[in-house]
C-alpha cells in the first residue's frame, strides 16, 4: 500500500485580471508522504495560497491532477482526511475553544465523550487545558493559532495544511508555534504542507520547497 | 445535534453572553408582530362574541321567522317544542313606535313577549335594574336603561306610545289617540345595541298596537346545553313549511356579524404586514450576517460542511427567530390581554376621560375571547414567513465558494 497522502501531478492555474491572463502555476509536481513534513516557501504573489487551495480541493486546477491517498481531493472525505490551518486562525467568536476544537469533529457526527476527550487532550496538548471555556476574543493571537492547531489535528488527519501560520504572530510566538506543529504533526504521523515566508521555519520541515514562477523547485 | 442547527442557535445565543442583543432586535420585531396580531383577533373576537352572547341571551339560539306573520302560533310552538334538543320557545312580535315622555320623543323598537314562556327563552327578571316582571300588565312596558336616561322617566312614570297603525289610520281618516302606558322597570341586558332604545311590553299590547291580531312575528327558540344549533336549525328546516325558515343566532344578525367578520379580517390583513416587516429585517439582519462572517462560511466549508449544510445554518437561524419571536410575542399578548381594561382606563384618563370614552365608543371594558384556530394561523405564519426570511441568506451563503470567502477582505 503506498504511503503517499497527497499528491499532485502537472497543476496548472490561471487568473484573469481584467484582460490580462496571469498563469500562476504552470505545471507543479509534488509527492507528500505519510508523516512527511515540507514548507513551501515564495515571494508575495506567487501562487502559494492558489496551490494550498488546489492540494486541500477548495478549488479545481486547469489541468493537472491533485489526488489524496490516491483518490480525488476534496469531497465528501475532507473532514477526516485533512485539517487546515490559517493565517487569520478563522475561529469561530461564538464558541468557545474547545466548541471550537469540537467544532471539526461536529461537521462529521455530533461529538461524543470520546471526541470531547480528545478535544481536552488536544488543548492540553497546545498548553491550552485552562482555557478550554474561553472564546476567542480572551484569547491571545498565540493562543488561537494553538485552538486552530489542535482544530487541525481533531479529526486525526492523514494531512495538515498550513497557510503561513505564523503570520499574524510574533518572532518568538511564531518559533513556538512551528515547533508545536511539526512535534504533533510528528507524533501523530500526520503529513505537514507548511506554506511560510519564513526561511528559519521551512528550514525545520523535511523537505523544504520554493515556489517561482508558477513552478516548485 | 446536526452541526448547523447547534451553530445556528450558538450564534443566536453566543456561549457567554447574557443578552445577544441582535437575537433580541430581530425577534422583537416578530413579538410585537405576533402580539398585535393576537390582541386585536382577540377583541374583535370578543366583540363577536359579546354580540353572539346578546343575541343568544334576549332571544334563543334559533328565531323562527315567517315570510308574513305566523297565523297559529300555539301550534307552532308545540311543533318546535317537540323537537330533540328544544329547551323552551317563546313567541314575539317586533317593531318601531313614537313613544314620548314630557314632549320628548324616542323611536324605540317595541319586543312583545309571552309573559307566560319567556322566562325560559329569556331570563327578563335578572335584566330588571329598577321593578319586576310581575307589575307588567297589558297597560305597561318596560325601558332600557338608556332609553329611561335619555327621556328622564322611571318606574311608574306614564309614557305616551303611537304606533304605526295610528299613522295608517290617519290616511283612512281616523284618528288613533297616543296610547298612555306605565312603566312597570327598567331593564339592562348589557349591550349598548339593545340597552340603547328598546321596550319589553306584552305580546298582547304589541298585537294591539300593530293590529295583528292573533299573529306574531316569530318565535324564540331556546335549546338544551350543548346542542349544535346549526344541525338543531337544519332539522327543524327540514320539516317546516316553505315560508317559515329557522335561522340560528348567527343568520338572524347576519349584517352585524359579516361586519364585525370583516373588520376582523381586514385588520388582521393589514396587521400581517407588520409580521412581514419583521421577516424582511431578519432576512437583512442575516444577509448582513453572510457578508460579516463570509471567512468564517469559507472556513465551514474547509472543515467540510456541506453548502447545503451552510445554507441550512441560516435557514435555522430565520425559524429559531420566529419560533422566539412568536412565543415571546404570544406572552407579550397573554400580558395586553390579562391588563387590557387597566390600559384602557389610562387611556382613557389620559385622553378624552372615562365618561367621554364610555359615551362617544361605548365601552370602557374591552371584551376578549381568543379561539384556537386564530392562535394557529398567527403562530404558524409567523414561523412560516421568518423561516421563509432566512432562505435568501441561506442561498447567498449556499452560493459563497469556500476558496473565495477565505481569501475575502
Amino acid at each position: 500500500m503506498s504511503n503517499v497522502v497527497l499528491s499532485a501531478h502537472d497543476v496548472r492555474k490561471t487568473y484573469l485580471s481584467g484582460d490580462r491572463r496571469i498563469e500562476v502555476l504552470r505545471g507543479v509536481n509534488l509527492e507528500v508522504h505519510r508523516g512527511e513534513s515540507i514548507s513551501i516557501r515564495g515571494e508575495s504573489g506567487s501562487g502559494k495560497s492558489t496551490l494550498l487551495h488546489l492540494l486541500a480541493g477548495l478549488d479545481a486546477p486547469d489541468a493537472g491532477t491533485v489526488s489524496w491517498a490516491g483518490a480525488g481531493a476534496g469531497g465528501e472525505r475532507r473532514a477526516d482526511f485533512l485539517g487546515m490551518v490559517f493565517q487569520s486562525f478563522y475561529l469561530i467568536p461564538e464558541l468557545d475553544a474547545l466548541q471550537n476544537v469540537l467544532m471539526a469533529a461536529r461537521i462529521r457526527r455530533a461529538p461524543g465523550a470520546a471526541e470531547r476527550k480528545r478535544a481536552h487532550d488536544l488543548l492540553a496538548r497546545v498548553g491550552l487545558a485552562e482555557r478550554a471555556a474561553h472564546l476567542p476574543m480572551q484569547l491571545s493571537g498565540g493562543e488561537r493559532q494553538r485552538v486552530a492547531v489542535a482544530r487541525a489535528l481533531m479529526n486525526s488527519p492523514k494531512l495538515v495544511l498550513a497557510d503561513e501560520p505564523t503570520g499574524n504572530l510574533d518572532e518568538h510566538t511564531g518559533d513556538s508555534m512551528i515547533e508545536m506543529l511539526l512535534t504533533l504533526c510528528r507524533e501523530t504521523g500526520t503529513a505537514l504542507v507548511l506554506v511560510t515566508h519564513n526561511v528559519a521555519h521551512a528550514a525545520k520541515t523535511q523537505r523544504q520547497a520554493f515556489l517561482h514562477d508558477g513552478v516548485l523547485t | 445535534m446536526p452541526w448547523f442547527l447547534y451553530l445556528a442557535l450558538k450564534q443566536l445565543f453566543p456561549t457567554g453572553r447574557w443578552f445577544p442583543f441582535f437575537t433580541f432586535m430581530s425577534g422583537l420585531g416578530v413579538a410585537v408582530g405576533v402580539a398585535l396580531l393576537v390582541v386585536t383577533t382577540s377583541i374583535m373576537g370578543g366583540f363577536g362574541q359579546g354580540i353572539r352572547a346578546m343575541i343568544v341571551d334576549t332571544q334563543g339560539e334559533i328565531q323562527i321567522m315567517s315570510q308574513a306573520v305566523i297565523e297559529d302560533a300555539p301550534a307552532l310552538l308545540q311543533q318546535v317544542e317537540s323537537f330533540p334538543g328544544v329547551a323552551a320557545a317563546s313567541p314575539f312580535a317586533r317593531g318601531v313606535v313614537m313613544l314620548s315622555y314630557n314632549n320628548k320623543p324616542a323611536f324605540p323598537i317595541v319586543i312583545g313577549v309571552d309573559l307566560a314562556r319567556v322566562d325560559k327563552v329569556m331570563p327578563l327578571q335578572g335584566y330588571l335594574v329598577q321593578g319586576t316582571v310581575d307589575d307588567l300588565d297589558d297597560d305597561s312596558v318596560l325601558l332600557s336603561v338608556m332609553l329611561a336616561q335619555t327621556l328622564g322617566a322611571r318606574t311608574g312614570s306614564l309614557v305616551d306610545v303611537v304606533s304605526p297603525l295610528a299613522l295608517e289610520k290617519i290616511t283612512q281618516d281616523e284618528i288613533i289617540l297616543p296610547r298612555s302606558l306605565r312603566v312597570a322597570g327598567i331593564f339592562q341586558i348589557g349591550h349598548q345595541h339593545l340597552d340603547r332604545s328598546t321596550v319589553i311590553a306584552p305580546i298582547r299590547l304589541m298585537q294591539e298596537l300593530y293590529g295583528l291580531g292573533n299573529t306574531v312575528h316569530g318565535i324564540n327558540v331556546r335549546l338544551k346545553p350543548g346542542v349544535d344549533e346549526f344541525e338543531a336549525a337544519a332539522a327543524m328546516n327540514a320539516v317546516l313549511p316553505f315560508h317559515q325558515r329557522a335561522l340560528t343566532w348567527f343568520e338572524s344578525e347576519a349584517d352585524f356579524q359579516s361586519i364585525i367578520r370583516f373588520e376582523k379580517y381586514m385588520v388582521f390583513f393589514l396587521l400581517t404586514f407588520i409580521v412581514a416587516v419583521a421577516a424582511l429585517s431578519i432576512m437583512s439582519s442575516l444577509l448582513i450576517a453572510v457578508v460579516r462572517k463570509t471567512r468564517e462560511i469559507g472556513l465551514l466549508g474547509a472543515l467540510g460542511g456541506s453548502s447545503r449544510a451552510v445554507a441550512a445554518c441560516f435557514c435555522a437561524q430565520g425559524f429559531i427567530l420566529g419560533v422566539v419571536g412568536t412565543v415571546a410575542g404570544l406572552g407579550l399578548a397573554w400580558v395586553v390581554i390579562t391588563f387590557r381594561n387597566e390600559i384602557v382606563q389610562i387611556l382613557a384618563r389620559l385622553t378624552v376621560g372615562p365618561e367621554v370614552f364610555q359615551q362617544f365608543y361605548g365601552f370602557v371594558d374591552l371584551p376578549s375571547h381568543t379561539t384556537g384556530s386564530d392562535l394557529t394561523i398567527i403562530i404558524i405564519g409567523s414561523i412560516v414567513a421568518s423561516t421563509l426570511a432566512g432562505l435568501v441568506p441561506a442561498w447567498r451563503a449556499a452560493k459563497l465558494k469556500p476558496v473565495e470567502a477565505l481569501r475575502s477582505e
